[in-house]
C-alpha cells in the first residue's frame, strides 16, 4: 500500500463516500465504469479487480476473458454532480493481465508507453485541447429528420439568459471542482455549438481529463434537460466538432520547440516533430477520426483541414504554428487540427506524439510553410505544390492504417489488431445501410 | 642554484642523486633543487633522506616539507630525527591535501611531531545517554567522544550542555569548525599511516572517521542554533526545538571513509516544558517544522558553504522518507507512520545502518527505539522476495565500462559485492536471529559466522579481503582528500599507493606490480563470494561438512531458498539432503558442487523442477565415475545440465531413462545429430545381430529414443540450428521406418517362407517429406507397390497390405522389456488417394490411373512434398518419375489456381479450433506455418516446371529458389521465412517445455517466459517474444495475402 492509496482510503472514510467508480476505456474511447462499495477498494488496490474483459467490446479477445482493473490512486476524485448526499467518486484504472502485467489491450497503457519513450528521449509531453460540441434538445432527431439544436436561431442570435449560458457556467464550475482547469469557453459558429478549452497539462493527464470532461458535459446537460453531443458532424450544413490540440515538448524546464531567431521561433526539434506528424497523418487518421461520421467533418468544407500541410497561423493547414508572443518562449507549441471530438484521447495522443517523436528521431525534413488557403486552391495547384490529402473515408483510412508499420509499433500488435477489427466491422455495417440521401435523391427518379 | 652546486662537484652530485633514488624519489633531478632551499639549511641531509625513505612519495613530501618549514621553522628538529619522525614524513608523503592544510593552518603543525590527542581516544566510547540497545551493544544515542568535546570547545560551545550553542557564527565559526575537524583528521591519518598493521587497523579508522564526522555535525548544529537564534527566530524558540541527526549508510554504521558523502536524516521534537524556562510556551507544529528546517539548512551551510577553510564534505539527506520531495525534518510519529505504511523495501535496507549521531540524545534514542523493528519486519513484507532478487541482480550489475577495470568499489569483485551480499544475508536471517543485526560490514561478517550462517574460514577470508580493499581505497582518497574509488592508472601513482599501503617499516618493499597482482587475487576471490556465502551454507544445513563449516538451521535455509525463487523450499531441502548425505565419493562431490548448482537452477524458469530432475538423475547414475568426473571437472557441461533440467520436461523425462546422455554435454560434437548413413549402419548391424524381430526392432527404437534426446540436448545447449534439428529428427524416423520395413520383409519372405510377390516402398509426405518435423511429429506417408513379373495383381495387393501391417506393428507395439519414455512413432497415411476410405496401398499403375483420371488439384499439391523414404529404390524412383508430371505440371490452369485458393480459405475457416485466437495459432493461424507453406506450394505448382530449382520438398528451400528465380522479392521471402521459422521454433519449444505438443502461443506468464527462453530471449523478455511473434506473423500474412490471392503466378515471360 503506498501513500496515494492510503490517501484515497482515508478520503473515502472522511468524506463518507458511498460509491467508488472504477473508470476505464475501451478501444474506441468509450468510458466504462464499475461501481465498488468503499469496503472493496482496499482489495482492489492490493489485488486488482477481476472483470470479464470479453463483455466489453474491443477490449478483450473472446478466449482470454479474465482481466484485472488496477485503480490509479492519483486520479481519485469526488464526482460533484452526484451531489453531496451520497458522495460518489471515481478512479481511472490500468488494465492488467491475470499475471499482473500491463495488458497489451489497454489503450491508456498505449499512451503511457509512448510517453515513456518520450521520456527516454528526454522529453515531457504537454497537450491542451480545444473541445467543440453541440447542445441539442435531445439525443433523438427532430421531426425534420435532423437533430435540433437548443438555440434554434443560429449562431448569430444572441440568447441572453438562455439555457446555454446557464449550462456553460455550471459546466465550467463543475470542471473546476473536479480539478480540470478551463482556459476558455465560448459559443462556436454552429447553432448550439460550444467550445471549451482545457489548460495544458501532461499528455496522460489531459487524456484522462478529456474523458472526465465528456462525462461532466453530458451530465450537466442532462441536468438542464438538454443533450450534449461530441459527434464529429451532426449537421450537414454546420461546422463539425473538432478537438484541435496544442502539443509542446519540454526538456526539463526548457521548451524544446522554441529557438529564438529562427523561422517562427521554431527549433529544429519542432520542425522534425511537425514533419513526423505530417508524414504519418494519413496512417493515424483512422485513430484521430475514427467514425464514419468523422469524414463528413473532414470533407465538409469550412475550416476542416483536409490536406497535409502546415503553416504559421494558417487556419486551413493541418498543423498550425500559433503566433508567437514575445518573451513567452515557454508557450511555443504546435496545433494539430485534424482530431475530432469523438476520438479516443489516449490513442489519438499516443499516435500523434509517436509520429512527432519519430520525426525527431529520424530527422525528417520539413516542407516549406504554406500561407494560402489550401482548400481554396484547385486540385492541380495542390498537386503542383505536392499537398496530398487525408483519407476521404473511414474505409480508406483503415486501409492505410492496415499497411502501417508505424501504427502497429505505436499501438502494439494487440491493440492494432483489435482496433482495426472494430473499425472494419463499423464500416461493414455502414456500407449495408440505405441512407436517406439515396432515398431522397434517387427513389423518385429510378 | 642546484646546477651551480652540481657543476662544482659532479661526483658528489651524482652520489646525492643516487641516494635520493634509493630513498624512493621517482624524479630526483626535479626534486633536487628543493634540497638547497634555505628552510632546509639547518637540516641534516642524511637524516632528511632517511626520513623521506618512509614517505610514500618523497617527491611530494619534500616540497611540502619545505613550505611547511617556511611557516613552522620549529619543525626542523623533527626533520633531523630522520626515520624516527614518522608522523612528519608519512603524512606529508601520503597526502598532498594534508600538507596543504599545515601550510594553510600552521597553528596545527604540532600534529606533525606525532603529538596529539590520539591516545586519549576511546574506540568504543559511551553514549551521551547511559543506555544501549542490549542486543547489539550499539549505543542508541550520539557518542560522547573527545572529538565532540574538542570541536564544540573550538567554536565556544559547552559540550556538557543539552543543546550546545556556539558563541561564534558565520565564516569565523565555519573556519574554526573545519580547521579543528581537519586537525583531528590529520592526527588520525598519521596514526593510520604509522600503524605497523594498517589492514588490521582499518575498522578502527572507520570508527574514528565516523565519530569525527558526527562531531563535525554536532559542531555545525551548535553554530546553526546560534545563527538561527540571532536571525529568523528567537533564542527561546530555538531552545524549544529538539533536533536529532540520524546517520545512515557508512557514517551510521561507523565505517566511514576518509572522504565520502555523509548520509543523514533529521528528526524534530518539542523540548519538554520542564526543561524550558517557566514562562515558555509550547511551539506550534508549524513552528517546530519551520525552525527545524532552518536549523538543518544552517547546519549544512556550516559544513558545506564556501569559506576560507574549504568545505568538508556533502551532507546528503536524500535517504529521507519520500527522498528529494520529502520534508527535511519530521517528527518521530511521522517517521513511524511512513515506515509502517509507505516505505519501499530498499528503504528498510537503508535503515539497517541507521544510528543517532548528533543533536538531542533523548530524541535520537526515541527515534532508534521506534524504528528498530521495522527493518526486521520487512522480510515478511510483500514483494520482499522480488526486491531481494533485484538486489541480487544489482550485485552483479555492470558499471561504466571505461572504469570497470579500475573500480575498487563497484566493479566485479569490488567492495560493493561484499557489502551487498552481507546485507542480503542480514535481511534474510536477521528476522529470526537478532545477533546478526550488526551494523558494520566487518562486524556483520563475524556475527554471521558466529551464528553459523556462513562458514568461518570464508568469513575470515572475506573479512581480510574487505579490509584490504578498504585500506587501498583509504590511501587513494588520502592523497588529495577526494572522493574516488578508482585505482590510479599511472604507474608512478600506483607506486606511491603501494608505498603508502604498507606499514612504515616496509615502505618501499612492496612494488606496484605486486600490489596490482594481489588486488586481482582479491577481486577473484570476492567474485566467488556470493556462491560461497549464500549457497554453500545451504548445503551445510542438511549435510555435515568439515568441522569448519557451519550448520545453518533448516528454517534459515528455507528462508534463503525462498528468497532465491524456489517455490517449494521444503522439497528443495529434501532433495539437497538426499543428494549430499553419506560418505561415498559421490556425496562428497555433490557437496562441493551443490552451492553452484543451486545458483544455476535459480536463474531458470523452474528451479524446483531442476533440482528434482537432478536428484533423480544422480540417483540413477549413482557413483558412475564419468558422471562424477564430469560434474567435478566440466563446469560448462554441468551448467548446461542444470539449465536443461530446470527448463525442459521433455528432455528431463528422456535423460532419466538414458542418463548416459549427460556425457554428451561435455563435447559439442556429441550433441550434433548423426548423419543418415551412420544411423542406418547402426540399425543394419542390429538387424543382422538379432534374428528375433521384436528384439531387433526394440534396439532400433532405442536408437530413435537416444538420437531424439541427442538433438533435443543439442538444441538446449544452443549447438544446433533449426534446419539441423528438423533434418536430424527426420533422418531418425526414416531410419526406423526403413528398418521396420526390412525386418517385416525378413519375417515374411526369408523366415516365413512366403514367396515375395511385390516390392513395397514408403513415400514420405507432408512435413516429413519436407524434412521439417519437430519432436513428436507423426510421419505422414503413402505406400506404393510394384508386383513382380508374373504375380497375380490381387495376391500382390494383399501381400503388400500384410507387409505394411507387420511393419506398422513393429513400429508401435509394446516391446519387452518396455521402452520407458519412448514416444511411439505414429504413421499417418491419410494423405493417400481417397484418404481414409481409399486402399492403404496402391500399385504404381493404380496411382498412374488415379492421378490421370480422378485426382483433385489438392492431391497434386500434397505430392509436392512426396519424398522417397523406404524400400526398393527402383520403385521409389519410378513413383517419383510418375508424380513429377503431376506435381510440376507443364500447364497449371487458372481454374486450378482458383481451386487451391478456395481450398485454403476453407481449411482456414474449418480447421481452426472454435473460438481460438487466430493470431496465436502457430499452424493454421494468421501468418502461421500453413500460410507460408500454401503460398510456396502454389508457386511450385505454377512455376516448378519452368524453374527446376523449385522442385524441392523443402518449404524454405523452395522459398529460397522462388526468390532466386525472382518470383518472390527478397523482402517478401524474408517476411515469410522468419514467420515460418519462429512458429516452428515455438512449436518445438512448447513440446520441450511441457513434453506435450501444442500449436498455440501461450499467453500465460510462466509458460510464455519459458518459451521465450527457448527461443533465445533473455530473462523477463516474454512480452517481447509475444510482440515479435504477432508482428512477424502479421507481416507474413500481408505478404501471403498479396501473393496468394493477387499475384499473377501464371504469367508467361
Amino acid at each position: 500500500m503506498d501513500r496515494q492509496q492510503e490517501f484515497v482510503l482515508r478520503t473515502i472514510e472522511e468524506r463518507d463516500v458511498r460509491f467508488v467508480r472504477l473508470w476505464f476505456t475501451d478501444v474506441v474511447g468509450t468510458l466504462k465504469s464499475v461501481a465498488l462499495a468503499p469496503a472493496e477498494v482496499e482489495a482492489a488496490f492490493l489485488e486488482g479487480l477481476g472483470f470479464d474483459g470479453s463483455s466489453i467490446e474491443g477490449l478483450s479477445r473472446i478466449y482470454e476473458s479474465d482481466m484485472l482493473l488496477q485503480p490509479d490512486p492519483s486520479t481519485f476524485q469526488i464526482l460533484p454532480w452526484r451531489g453531496t448526499e451520497e458522495p460518489t467518486s471515481r478512479m481511472y484504472c490500468d488494465i492488467l493481465t491475470p499475471d499482473g502485467e500491463p495488458s497489451a489491450s489497454d489503450t491508456r497503457g498505449v499512451l503511457k508507453r509512448t510517453l515513456q519513450k518520450a521520456s527516454g528521449m528526454g522529453f515531457t509531453c504537454y497537450t491542451s485541447p480545444e473541445i467543440e460540441f453541440y447542445l441539442l434538445k435531445s439525443n433523438k432527431v427532430g421531426p425534420a429528420g435532423v437533430p435540433e439544436p437548443v438555440d434554434f436561431g443560429g449562431y448569430f442570435d444572441h440568447t441572453p439568459g438562455g439555457v446555454v449560458q446557464d449550462f456553460r457556467r455550471r459546466a465550467v464550475s463543475t470542471l473546476e471542482e473536479v480539478g480540470i482547469s478551463v482556459e476558455f469557453s465560448h459559443h462556436e459558429t454552429g447553432p448550439g455549438q460550444n467550445e471549451i478549452d482545457l489548460r495544458h497539462a501532461d499528455a496522460l493527464q489531459t487524456a484522462d481529463n478529456i474523458q472526465t470532461f465528456r462525462t461532466v458535459v453530458k451530465e450537466v446537460a442532462i441536468s438542464h434537460g438538454i443533450y450534449a453531443t461530441f459527434m464529429p458532424k451532426p449537421f450537414t450544413e454546420h461546422a463539425g466538432s473538432g478537438m484541435h490540440t496544442h502539443f509542446s515538448l519540454f526538456e526539463g524546464d526548457t521548451n524544446a520547440f522554441f529557438e529564438a531567431g529562427s523561422e517562427y521561433q521554431l527549433s529544429k526539434t519542432a520542425r522534425h516533430f511537425i514533419a513526423g506528424v505530417l508524414k504519418h497523418a494519413p496512417e493515424f487518421t483512422s485513430v484521430t477520426n475514427q467514425y464514419i461520421n468523422s469524414y463528413k467533418r473532414l470533407w465538409g468544407g469550412g475550416e476542416a483541414p483536409s490536406y497535409l500541410s502546415w503553416g504559421h497561423n494558417n487556419r486551413s493547414a493541418l498543423v498550425r504554428v500559433p503566433l508567437y508572443k514575445p518573451n513567452k518562449m515557454q508557450s511555443a507549441r504546435i496545433e494539430y487540427r485534424g482530431i475530432d471530438s469523438a476520438a479516443n484521447p489516449y490513442l489519438a495522443y499516443a499516435v500523434i506524439l509517436a509520429a512527432g517523436l519519430k520525426g525527431i528521431e529520424e530527422e525528417y525534413p520539413l516542407s516549406p510553410a504554406e500561407s494560402e488557403d489550401i482548400a481554396a486552391m484547385t486540385s492541380s495547384e495542390r498537386r503542383a505544390l505536392g499537398y496530398s490529402a487525408l483519407p476521404s473515408s473511414l474505409d480508406e483510412a483503415i486501409r492505410i492504417t492496415e499497411d502501417s508499420e508505424f501504427m502497429a509499433e505505436t499501438l502494439g500488435e494487440q491493440v492494432f489488431e483489435q482496433f482495426l477489427r472494430n473499425k472494419r466491422d463499423d464500416w461493414k455495417e455502414y456500407r449495408a445501410q440505405v441512407t436517406p440521401y439515396e432515398l431522397h435523391k434517387d427513389l423518385g427518379i429510378l | 642554484m642546484s646546477q651551480t652546486a652540481g657543476a662544482e662537484d659532479p661526483k658528489a652530485e651524482q652520489k646525492l642523486l643516487s641516494a635520493m633514488l634509493s630513498a624512493g624519489f621517482i624524479e630526483p633531478k626535479k626534486a633536487r633543487r628543493w634540497l638547497d632551499a634555505p628552510e632546509l639549511a639547518q637540516a641534516h641531509r642524511d637524516a632528511l633522506l632517511e626520513g623521506l625513505r618512509r614517505s610514500a612519495s618523497p617527491d611530494m613530501a619534500l616540497p611540502s616539507l619545505v613550505r611547511v618549514l617556511e611557516k613552522s621553522p620549529q619543525l626542523i628538529s623533527e626533520v633531523n630525527k630522520g626515520a624516527d619522525a614518522e608522523a612528519l614524513y608519512r603524512v606529508l608523503g601520503a597526502s598532498q591535501a594534508l600538507g596543504d592544510f599545515f601550510i594553510r593552518r600552521p597553528e596545527h603543525a604540532e600534529v606533525l611531531t606525532g603529538q596529539g590527542t590520539f591516545n586519549q581516544l576511546k574506540e568504543f566510547p559511551a553514549s551521551l545517554l547511559a543506555e544501549t540497545d542490549d542486543e547489539q551493544l550499539m549505543p542508541i544515542a550520539p557518542l560522547d567522544t573527545l572529538y565532540r568535546a574538542e570541536i564544540l570547545k573550538a567554536i565556544g560551545a559547552d559540550p556538557k550542555a543539552g543543546q550546545p550553542i556556539a558563541t561564534m557564527t558565520g565564516k569565523d565559526a565555519y573556519i574554526a569548525l573545519r580547521a579543528t575537524y581537519r586537525r583531528f583528521l590529520a592526527e588520525l591519518a598519521a596514526q593510520d599511516l604509522m600503524d605497523p598493521d594498517p589492514v588490521g587497523f582499518m575498522p578502527t579508522v572507520g570508527r574514528y572517521l565516523a565519530d569525527l564526522a558526527a562531531a563535525a555535525i554536532e559542531g555545525a548544529l551548535a553554530i546553526a542554533r546560534a545563527e538561527v537564534a540571532s536571525t529568523t527566530s528567537t533564542p527561546e524558540e530555538v531552545a524549544a526545538v529538539q533536533l536529532a541527526v540520524i546517520g545512515m549508510g557508512k557514517c551510521g554504521a561507523r565505517e566511514l571513509n576518509y572522504i565520502s558523502d555523509v548520509d543523514v536524516v533529521y528528526a524534530v521534537g518539542h523540548t519538554p516544558l520542564s526543561e524550558l524556562p517557566e514562562n515558555a510556551e509550547k511551539l506550534t507544529d508549524n513552528d517546530l517544522a519551520r525552525i527545524g528546517t532552518e536549523l538543518v539548512q544552517a547546519l549544512s551551510k556550516a559544513i558545506m558553504a564556501p569559506a576560507p577553510e574549504p568545505a568538508l564534505w556533502e551532507v546528503d539527506a536524500n535517504l529521507r522518507p519520500e527522498g528529494k520531495d520529502g520534508a527535511l525534518v519530521r517528527t518521530i510519529e511521522s517517521y513511524a507512520t511512513y515506515y509502517k505504511r509507505w516505505a519501499e523495501n530498499w528503504e528498510f535496507q537503508a535503515l539497517l545502518k541507521a544510528r543517532p549521531i548528533a543533536g538531542s540524545a533523548e530524541l535520537g534514542a526515541q527515534w532508534a527505539r521506534a524504528m528498530s523493528n521495522f527493518v526486521w519486519e520487512s522480510a515478511s513484507r510483500e514483494g520482499f522476495v522480488e526486491s531481494v532478487q533485484a538486489m541480487r541482480a544489482r550485485v552483479t550489475d555492470n558499471i561504466p565500462a571505461a572504469e570497470v577495470d579500475r573500480q575498487i568499489k563497484l566493479g566485479p569483485g569490488g567492495l560493493r559485492d561484499v557489502e551487498f551480499t552481507v546485507q542480503l544475508l542480514q535481511l534474510v536471517h536477521g528476522r529470526t536471529e537478532p545477533s546478526v543485526r550488526t551494523k558494520t560490514t566487518t562486524d556483520s561478517l563475524i556475527a554471521l559466522a558466529k551464528s553459523s550462517f556462513i562458514g568461518r574460514n570464508d568469513a575470515q577470508q572475506f573479512l581480510l579481503d574487505y579490509k584490504k580493499l578498504r585500506t587501498l581505497e583509504h590511501r587513494i582518497q588520502l592523497l588529495y582528500l577526494r572522493r574516488t574509488h578508482l585505482m590510479p592508472s599511472k604507474e608512478n601513482e600506483q607506486r606511491i599507493l603501494a608505498r603508502s599501503y604498507m606499514a612504515p617499516s616496509q615502505c618501499g618493499s612492496y612494488t606496484a606490480e605486486q600490489m596490482l597482482k594481489d588486488w586481482q587475487k582479491i577481486k577473484r576471490s570476492v567474485r566467488t563470494l556470493h556462491e560461497r556465502l549464500f549457497f554453500r551454507p545451504l548445503l551445510a544445513a542438511v549435510a555435515h561438512l568439515s568441522k569448519d563449516d557451519v550448520a545453518l538451521s533448516e528454517e534459515s535455509a528455507r528462508d534463503r531458498l525462498a528468497a532465491l525463487g524456489y517455490k517449494d523450499p521444503k522439497g528443495a531441502i529434501r532433495h539437497i539432503q538426499a543428494l549430499t548425505k553419506g560418505i561415498q565419493r559421490s556425496a562428497e562431490i555433490q557437496r562441493t558442487l551443490m552451492p553452484v548448482l543451486l545458483g544455476w537452477f535459480a536463474q531458470c524458469v523452474d528451479p524446483d523442477a531442476g533440482l528434482l530432475g537432478f536428484r533423480r538423475i544422480s540417483e540413477s547414475l549413482g557413483s558412475t565415475p564419468w558422471y562424477l568426473r564430469m560434474l567435478r571437472d566440466s563446469t560448462a557441461a554441468a551448467e548446461r545440465l542444470c539449465m536443461i533440467l530446470a527448463s525442459s520436461r521433455f528432455i528431463t523425462d528422456l535423460i532419466e531413462v538414458e542418463p548416459e546422455a549427460i556425457a554428451w554435454l561435455d563435447r559439442d560434437s556429441d550433441l550434433r545429430p548423426k548423419d543418415a548413413e551412420q544411423l542406418w549402419a547402426e540399425a543394419e548391424a542390429q538387424i543382422q545381430r538379432h534374428s528375433d524381430s521384436a528384439q531387433a526392432m526394440r534396439r532400433i527404437r532405442l536408437i530413435r529414443r537416444r538420437e531424439t534426446l541427442r538433438i533435443a540436448m543439442g538444441e538446449a545447449s544452443q549447438v544446433l540450428e533449426l534446419d539441423q534439428i528438423m533434418r536430424g529428427l527426420s533422418n531418425i524416423d526414416q531410419v526406423v521406418v526403413n528398418a521396420a520395413l526390412t525386418i517385416a520383409q525378413r519375417d515374411m519372405f526369408n523366415e516365413g517362407g512366403i514367396e515375395q510377390l511385390t516390392d513395397v516402398v514408403v513415400i514420405a509426405m507432408g512435413r516429413q517429406g519436407g524434412q521439417e518435423i519437430v519432436y513428436g511429429s507423426d510421419a505422414d506417408v503413402m505406400y506404393v507397390h510394384v508386383p513382380r513379373e508374373g504375380a497375380d495383381d490381387r495376391e500382390a495387393q494383399k501381400q503388400a497390405i500384410d507387409l505394411i501391417t507387420v511393419m506398422t506393428q513393429l513400429l508401435k507395439h509394446a516391446t519387452k522389456p518396455a521402452l520407458r519414455a519412448e514416444r511411439v512413432l505414429e504413421i499417418d497415411a491419410d494423405l493417400r488417394p481417397e484418404g481414409r476410405s481409399g486402399p492403404m496401398v496402391r500399385s504404381l499403375e493404380s496411382y498412374r490411373e488415379y492421378y490421370e483420371r480422378w485426382a483433385d488439384t489438392w492431391e497434386f499439391q500434397a505430392l509436392l512434398r512426396a519424398r522417397p523414404f523406404a524400400g526398393s529404390t527402383d520403385v521409389q524412383d519410378a513413383f517419383i518419375k510418375l508424380i513429377n508430371n503431376f506435381r510440376y505440371p507443364k500447364d497449371f490452369a487458372l481454374s486450378q489456381v482458383i481451386e487451391i485458393r478456395r481450398m485454403k480459405a476453407r481449411v482456414e475457416n474449418e480447421r481452426l479450433p472454435r473460438g481460438a485466437d487466430r493470431t496465436r495459432q502457430l499452424k493454421l493461424g494468421r501468418g502461421g506455418l500453413s500460410d507460408v507453406e500454401w503460398i510456396v506450394q502454389l508457386i511450385q505448382l505454377c512455376d516448378a516446371y519452368k524453374e527446376p530449382t523449385l522442385q524441392t520438398t523443402s518449404t524454405l528451400g523452395a522459398l529460397h529458389a522462388a526468390h532466386e528465380a525472382e518470383i518472390v522479392s527478397a523482402d517478401d521471402a524474408a517476411a515469410l521465412q522468419s514467420a515460418w521459422k519462429l512458429a516452428t521454433k515455438i512449436r518445438a519449444g512448447n513440446i520441450l517445455r511441457t513434453g506435450r505438443a501444442s500449436d498455440t502461443l501461450s499467453s500465460a506468464g510462466a509458460d510464455l517466459e519459458a518459451i521465450a527462453r527457448w527461443c533465445g530471449y533473455g530473462p523477463g523478455k516474454a512480452r517481447d517474444l509475444e510482440e515479435d511473434y504477432l508482428r512477424i506473423t502479421r507481416r507474413a500474412r500481408t505478404v501471403y495475402e498479396r501473393l496468394f490471392f493477387d499475384a499473377d503466378l501464371l504469367s508467361e515471360e
